[in-house]
């Protein structure tokens, strides 16, 4: 299998060492190409954490990963990644087209380019009525949807996503799903973390479970169910597997 | 050099954008324009006045405005969370610290070139004006007191709070800005290893007395020899390349 993401025993603790919390207890994750992998997890499991360590953001204290066979610390190999953070927020005083153009600058790409691209990713997102409107005045599911269209702007072959449906109407949700499965076509990876678990089975065709900085199971969605107790939902799964189930 | 251009872009948007330049634009032209409008009305020699305060003015608004822009860059994007997004990209630690520095100076050096023409405009209208030479030489001098401005607030931001930082700045600056006679000469007099601790302290901190040519302007004295204005663009030099080497050294340790 080709792998997008790699992860072997990636270990993390905040804190001193009197009251230190461990993050990540050694998890070891890989994520094929071309799949959508829905990372899910209670809040607090480990989930934000395993992702900045991916964007190198934070740095592991111990074990290693690799993002489309590179280290996750070389800068380089962010070039072909794109990152939708859990909590959106940029810089108020710029319009939302300038957002885009920015985020696409530091990426290297031509202003003409970038100028259509940032065109189509906001009309992709619902968002080109907005265009010129300055984002201090966008509600959370603008912010959102936003937020999204900066995480495209480099046509990634990898896109990490940290609770992307966060904030989203029904209809936004449905609409950045469809987006997600055109670019599962397109052959790109995704890579989303969330604990709205129906959410998660309607996109995913991969998921890993994470508690309590350990992972639990992982597997193709239907796998993971029809191997329990065929016709169960994700959501009975994810309980029974935290010992929460009935 | 993507990098830097993208991070700076949105900054001189930010100063283009929100009020606080125009504030300092406006009450430097208040305060020039009340001082020449008090000439018109008979008081003589007042353009000396116009140009030591409004020199004074112009250093003063410029720290403000270098100092707050470079301060809140770091903790702002910690805290805003909008460094996540940027540092997912092709962006290290160490080029973000250097583009946030630039920016604060192409920020703080185009507000410093609107003040000063202002401060020049009122100075030439109201009777006095130095030499086109001095002049000159207080835009080399202002451009050294905007790196090094922005050096400072900058190294302090990746491990002081804004407010902190601020208040640290001004110390420093007011320190070396207004009093640095007395302190040299207290250094001066001081003995043994006090004497030699002082000296020390005295050469580290920045001195921001350096790049104040306001009283050469207020009585039109000769210009500054080029070998001192040399000596002075080589301290600023190396003192903003060591405050930017630390800044990202710490930067880069620092766990977000």
């Amino acid at each position: 299998m080709d792998k997008a993401v790699s992860i072997k025993g990636l270990r993390y603790t905040y804190g001193p060492s009197g009251g230190a919390k461990q993050a990540l207890k050694g998890i070891d994750l890989e994520v094929g190409k071309g799949h959508i992998f829905g990372f899910i997890g209670p809040n607090g499991a480990g989930k934000t954490t395993t992702i900045k360590i991916l964007l190198g953001i934070m740095r592991s204290q111990e074990g290693s990963a690799e993002l489309l066979g590179r280290p996750v610390g070389d800068v380089k190999v962010r070039s072909r990644i794109g990152y939708m953070p859990e909590v959106a927020n940029y810089y108020g005083f710029l319009t939302a087209r300038e957002t885009l153009m920015m985020y696409g600058s530091v990426f290297g790409i031509g202003k003409r380019v970038l100028r259509e691209r940032s065109a189509e990713l906001l009309e992709k997102t619902g968002l080109s009525g907005e265009a010129e409107r300055r984002i201090k005045y966008f509600s959370k599911g603008m912010m959102q949807k936003l937020s999204f269209a900066q995480a495209l702007i480099n046509d990634p072959d990898l896109l990490v996503l940290d609770e992307p449906t966060s904030g989203l109407d029904p209809l936004a949700r449905s609409a950045m799903r469809k987006v997600l499965k055109s670019l599962q076509s397109e052959g790109k990876t995704v890579f989303f973390s969330s604990h709205e678990l129906s959410e998660v089975e309607l996109v995913s065709d991969r998921v890993g479970i994470i508690y309590e900085g350990g992972i639990l199971g992982e597997g193709p969605v239907g796998e993971l169910i029809g191997g329990k107790e065929a016709g169960q939902s994700l959501e009975n799964y994810f309980l029974q597997m935290i010992g929460e189930g009935t | 050099m993507r990098v830097v251009s993208a991070v700076s872009g949105v900054m001189v948007k930010e100063l283009i954008r929100k009020k606080d330049f125009y504030v300092f634009l406006g009450l430097l032209t208040a305060i020039l324009g009340f001082l020449s409008f008090q000439s018109f009305s008979g008081i003589g020699g007042v353009s000396r006045y116009i140009e030591e305060i409004g020199y004074t003015l112009v250093m003063l608004f410029v720290f403000i405005i270098a100092v707050t822009f470079s301060a809140k860059q770091i903790p702002d994007e910690i805290r805003n969370k909008t460094i996540y997004p940027l540092l997912a990209k092709p962006v290290s630690r160490g080029s973000l610290i250097f583009a946030k520095y630039a920016g604060s100076v192409l920020v703080s050096s185009l507000s410093f070139l609107v003040l000063y023409c202002v401060y020049a405009f009122f100075c030439i209208n109201s009777g006095g004006g130095a030499a086109p030479v001095l002049y000159a030489q207080g835009l080399f001098l202002g451009e050294c007191f905007v790196l090094l401005s922005c050096a400072m607030a900058m190294f302090f931001s990746v491990f002081l709070t804004f407010s902190a930082n601020v208040t640290l700045s001004f110390l420093v600056y007011f320190t070396f800005g207004f009093f640095a006679e007395p302190i040299r000469e207290a250094v001066l007099r001081a003995e043994g290893a006090a004497g030699l601790a002082l000296s020390g302290l005295y050469y580290l901190i920045p001195h921001f007395d350096l790049y104040d040519i306001k009283v050469r302007l207020a009585h039109s004295w000769p210009p500054v020899p080029l070998w001192v204005l040399t000596v002075v663009g080589v301290y600023t030099a190396l003192y903003c390349f060591l405050l930017l080497f630390v800044s990202e050294k710490i930067f880069s340790g620092r766990r977000l």
